[in-house]
């Protein structure tokens, strides 16, 4: 589904350059949930940010259905995430100026296409996320959990063939963060959703069908070791 | 911060571009009266017309009193009806030595016998000359009252010692009996210049008051000098006010800017605050940005208000010249206490803006500086204070103007609360304007159009801002052209029932509203004897003292006709028109009425040749050609009372099937061949008046034209702080699939809804601002009553004008928002 290969990132710094992501190549299968794991600074944001077409490698390609990210313009690879991708930050991002059914039927509406039915799927997930009363609500009146929920449905509302998550739980008490974890397990991973998480959270770990790790700017699949650490059933994290 | 300094120049420029204009003017007019009274400190001066010159063959044969000079003043233009203006001083060089020194004397260089010989000579100076590309020995053109003449240029003079290059600039100095010739006196003096030693002056002021004709006095010198400040006070005072307002809405700009760079260092403020730093230390570092900010954008200022001068001097010399008296303005008079005034009003308006958000940002404590929705919780829970604040300030604004009598200046004062009312309001009308608009906005332009309406009040204390500088502006635009309109339809209404002939003949005048220039008698009698002339009525503009005063009077033939109720403001029980004939009965326009506190029935002493007379006076007229205040007389008490037989201009009535057009040819063709005389059809005339009328408001075009684009600059910063504020917000929008074309539309929106709510707010304020204008001001300054006339067109115009400025504003911040890099903002999580 998602083919990266040989993705370099790098930033000017005065006169020379630093690569943030050397050579990176990796796959993502339909259906498939992966955790990526690494240090503050790795390279999680920047891959998460290229994947999702918001930003541009340096070289090398990116590949989704078929269609080569890296070729697009800003324009197309913007159209392009509004129907392919749902993306789900730390901060929730709610729009303030919008309600929460606003916010949850935002990719629909910009696509200024959406029929009566896919409303009604996108409400079906408000609904299913705990907050079908909370339509009329201003984000600025739900706590914490309930905004990161209202995000989660936000990401998949429009039914997106790619989730991407950075650090879902990384504002979350640890209780709150367990309901997070609940509802995307049973909302993403039962329904078989593909999703790259980029996360601290041991926790997470265990729903992941495959672990990447980036180190120096260099991925690793770390699945094996990775899925044996999470299975004690303690929440811990990892990085600094 | 390079817009704050943009705004604090643009609104300190238009004030001292007024402020030089009018010294300018004032300066000019001080310059030309001292060269030509010299150091002479008292004239004999006419009651009213000219003085005889045997007066003053009497005064220095009769009482042997040497020191006095007689002198005939006037104007003309050089070349032709549209050349530069002259300004004719015509004197005796053999009494002139202890006065003015232009001539030399009998010891001085110039040939006497030439200057006072019987062809026209004259002196002009070295700088005139060279304008006019003319030397010593050459002839000049003079043309004056359609009737040409040729001077002969004896000399180029230089400046008396003490006196600027500008003192001589424009005068024309000829023998007395040169000045009778070219001005049509014969035989007559403006005045005779006195020096009066101080030891027994009382004596010697009553040995000369024996010699004194029929309404003549003597006057100090220093009287003339502040002729112009009375004529024109309400004039500069309005002007003014006009640029103090485009200053009130660059504190707006000020404010906006200076809340700009707090947002800009919120984090660094927070920062600075969490390590130690005081409150006091930080407000201090706010204020004494705004007064860097202040002194470069006042200095900028001051340089772009002397360019502005440059303009507005034109426009003002040219409103003076239409309404008041002949003053030609060469050069921009630079005064320290202008350029100083603007730095004041800059730095001033500066630092006052600054404070409340330099308050604000020490006020918070560390962690809320960080976060803006602070702001917004504040201004949303202290609408009620701003509305409470904003209603006590209405009801002093109310106070001020109703306890202010007559006092102009305090009258803008109430206006300005009343202004600041409004704007206090406007957070909390844009509050409920925007939350009101959001369905309706969702309906048409989907989940753009909602967010668009919602941005106005998630960020009201920034959007709430820009909304009251562009109201107010919009607001001030559309009052003062409400008020502008309404002038134009009652003098349009004015002139449709003043002016009732045919055809009017004048001599060309160099005072529009005032011309007192004289048609031939030949020539008149040639007009009135023409064939297809049904009936002719003449018109006279003269200078009379009365009450002291000199006044301007207009003398006329009554014409036996129905009488018009619609033309008086007050009538006397009796026929006035017909007393007016056979009594000493007169009529006072509304601004004389205003001016003098006059009344119906009130007795008035005119200075005729026969001595003061006692009128009464019979009507209030409306009356719209002058501020001043005029007097009308029928044309055969005048001739009963004065000597002067002359006409200013004739009104004509058509024969029955004569054509009127191929009348004023016939007319244009028989007089081609004497002097050249103005001969217009009523429409013509009419729409000359207007023309003049359009001319007078140009300043204040130009005024409302900068007050716009100083809150178009308001606009501009309140967006380009929303942009910084809204970097993660617009982040997550195009992460969600907002297009960059979709950003530009949002932003667009919105800022066309700022303009919308600052266009629909702007109406009422603006119709209040004209009703003040029109009942409070216009009758504080000149008396008039004038209808209320809206033209829902100008309504229309001032939201379209406020959509319009709001939409260009956004354009750019819109444009770098949708080309803004959505990562950049989401690295900050």
């Amino acid at each position: 589904m998602l083919h990266v290969s040989n993705l370099r990132k790098s930033y000017s710094e005065g006169s020379s350059e630093r690569d943030v992501l050397t050579n990176l190549s990796f796959t993502i299968n339909r259906g498939e949930l992966v955790v990526l794991l690494g240090r503050s600074g790795s390279g999680k944001s920047t891959l998460l940010n290229m994947i999702s077409g918001m930003d541009v490698p340096s070289s090398g390609s990116i590949a989704f259905q078929g269609t080569e990210l890296t070729e697009l313009s800003d324009t197309e690879r913007t159209l392009f995430r509004r129907q392919h991708l749902g993306i789900i930050f730390q901060s929730f991002n709610l729009i303030p100026t919008l309600t929460v059914e606003e916010n949850v039927l935002l990719p629909l509406e910009l696509s200024e296409t959406a029929d009566i039915e896919q409303r009604k799927v996108a409400m079906d997930v408000l609904h299913e996320v705990g907050l079908g009363d909370r339509g009329s609500s201003f984000p600025d009146r739900l706590s914490g959990g309930e905004q990161q929920r209202v995000a989660i449905a936000r990401a998949l509302a429009h039914n997106p063939s790619l989730i991407l998550a950075d650090e879902p739980t990384g504002n979350l008490d640890l209780r709150t963060a367990e309901t997070v974890m609940d509802i995307l397990q049973r909302l993403v991973h039962d329904d078989r959703r593909t999703m790259l998480i980029a996360t601290h959270d041991r926790e997470i770990i265990r729903l992941a069908d495959r672990v990447l790790e980036l180190q120096a700017g260099r991925m690793e699949d770390v699945t094996p070791e990775m899925n044996g650490l999470g299975s004690n059933g303690e929440r811990e994290r990892t990085g600094d | 911060m390079a817009l704050s300094i943009l705004g604090v120049a643009l609104g300190v420029a238009v004030v001292v571009g007024i402020d030089l204009a009018n010294s300018s003017a004032r300066t000019a007019f001080r310059l030309s009266t001292e060269t030509v009274t010299g150091r002479a400190t008292h004239a004999i001066v006419p009651g009213g017309g000219l003085l005889q010159d045997d007066t003053y063959r009497q005064l220095r044969t009769e009482t042997g009193f040497r020191n006095a000079a007689p002198v005939l003043e006037g104007y003309t233009r050089a070349g032709a009806e549209t050349g530069p203006v002259l300004q004719i001083l015509g004197i005796d060089p053999l009494a002139e030595e202890p006065f003015r020194s232009y001539t030399g004397g009998p010891q001085g260089n110039l040939d006497l016998g030439a200057f006072m010989g019987p062809s026209l000579t004259g002196l002009i100076s070295r700088s005139t000359a060279d304008r006019l590309g003319i030397q010593s020995g050459a002839s000049l053109a003079l043309y004056r009252e359609g009737k040409t003449s040729t001077i002969v240029i004896l000399d180029v003079m230089d400046p008396e010692p003490g006196f600027s290059e500008a003192s001589l600039t424009n005068l024309l100095i000829v023998d007395i009996a040169t000045a009778q010739s070219l001005l049509n006196a014969p035989g007559q003096l403006s005045r005779i210049d006195l020096i009066l030693n101080e030891d027994g002056r009382a004596a010697q002021l009553e040995k000369l008051d024996r010699v004194l004709p029929s309404g003549a006095r003597i006057e100090p010198a220093s009287t003339r000098s502040s002729t112009l400040d009375q004529m024109t006070q309400a004039f500069s005072l309005n002007l003014t006010a006009m640029s103090l307002l485009a200053m009130v809405v660059g504190m707006f700009l000020i404010y906006n800017t200076m809340t700009f760079s707090v947002v800009q260092r919120r984090s660094l403020i927070g920062r600075l605050r969490g390590i130690g730093v005081t409150a006091r230390e930080i407000s201090g570092l706010i204020l004494a940005e705004a007064a860097v900010v202040g002194l470069i954008g006042s200095t900028i200022g001051m340089v772009s208000g002397i360019f502005l001068g440059h303009v507005l001097v034109d426009l003002v010399t040219r409103s003076i010249n239409d309404l008041y008296f002949t003053v030609r303005i060469q050069e921009l008079n630079l005064s320290w206490l202008g350029l100083g005034k603007g730095l004041l009003v800059g730095m001033g308006a500066t630092v006052l803006a600054a404070f409340a958000p330099a308050r604000e940002a020490t006020r918070a404590i560390p962690s809320t500086v960080l976060r803006r929705s602070e702001d917004e919780t504040r201004i949303e829970t202290h609408g009620g204070l701003l509305r409470g604040i904003g209603f006590f300030l209405a009801l002093l604004g109310a106070l001020i103007l109703w306890m202010s009598g007559s006092s102009i200046a305090l009258s803008y004062v109430g206006i300005l609360f009343i202004i600041l009312a409004a704007a206090l309001w406007i957070p909390s009308f844009a509050n409920i304007g925007s939350r009101a608009l959001r369905p309706l906005m969702g309906r048409f332009f989907g989940i753009v159009g909602r967010m668009a309406a919602s941005g106005i009040h998630h960020s009201l204390s920034r959007s709430a801002v820009a909304i009251a500088a562009l109201t107010v502006a919009v607001a001030a635009t559309s009052g003062v052209g409400i008020m502008v309109d309404s002038f134009r339809t009652t003098v349009d209404t004015w002139l449709r029932y003043s002016l009732e002939a045919d055809i009017y003949v004048s001599p060309p005048g160099m005072v529009f509203r005032r011309n007192d220039a004289t048609i031939d008698t030949q020539v008149e009698r040639q007009i009135r004897a023409m064939d297809g002339v049904a009936e002719t009525y003449s018109v006279r503009t003269a200078r009379v003292q009365i009450e002291g005063r000199m006044t301007d009077m207009v003398v006329t033939e009554p014409r036996n006709r129905e009488l018009e109720p619609g033309r008086y403001k007050k009538r006397s029980s009796y026929d006035h028109r017909e007393a007016m004939v056979s009594r000493d009965v007169i009529m006072v326009s509304e601004p004389y009425a205003f001016r003098y506190n006059t009344d119906v029935g009130d007795s008035l002493q005119v200075m005729t040749a026969s001595g003061p007379r006692t009128f009464e006076v019979g009507a209030i007229y409306y009356d719209y050609a002058s501020d001043l205040g005029v007097v009308q007389m029928a044309r055969s008490r005048y001739e009963t009372h004065f000597t002067d037989r002359y006409v200013s201009g004739l009104a004509i009535y058509a024969a029955d099937g004569v054509d009127i057009d191929e009348l004023i040819d016939n007319l244009k063709s028989a007089t081609a061949d004497g002097q050249g005389l103005l001969i217009r059809s009523n429409r013509s005339l009419r729409q000359a008046s207007l023309d003049v009328f359009d001319q007078t408001f140009t300043v204040t075009a130009v005024l409302r034209l900068l007050t716009i684009l100083v809150a178009f600059i308001g606009v501009l910063t309140a967006l380009m702080a929303l942009q910084l504020e809204r970097a993660r917000e617009l982040s997550v929008l195009r992460a969600n699939g907002m297009t960059p074309g979709q950003v530009q539309r949002m932003v667009t929106t919105q800022t066309g809804l700022m303009g919308l709510l600052s266009g629909l707010l702007s109406v009422p304020l603006g119709l209040l601002l004209a009703w003040l204008l029109i009942f409070v001001i216009n009758q504080r300054s000149f008396g008039w009553t004038l209808q209320f006339d809206v033209d829902l067109m100008v309504l229309f115009q001032a939201v379209l004008l406020a959509v319009i400025a709001a939409l260009l504003a956004g354009w750019i911040p819109g444009r770098s928002m949708s080309r803004m890099n959505a990562t950049e903002a989401l690295r900050f999580e």
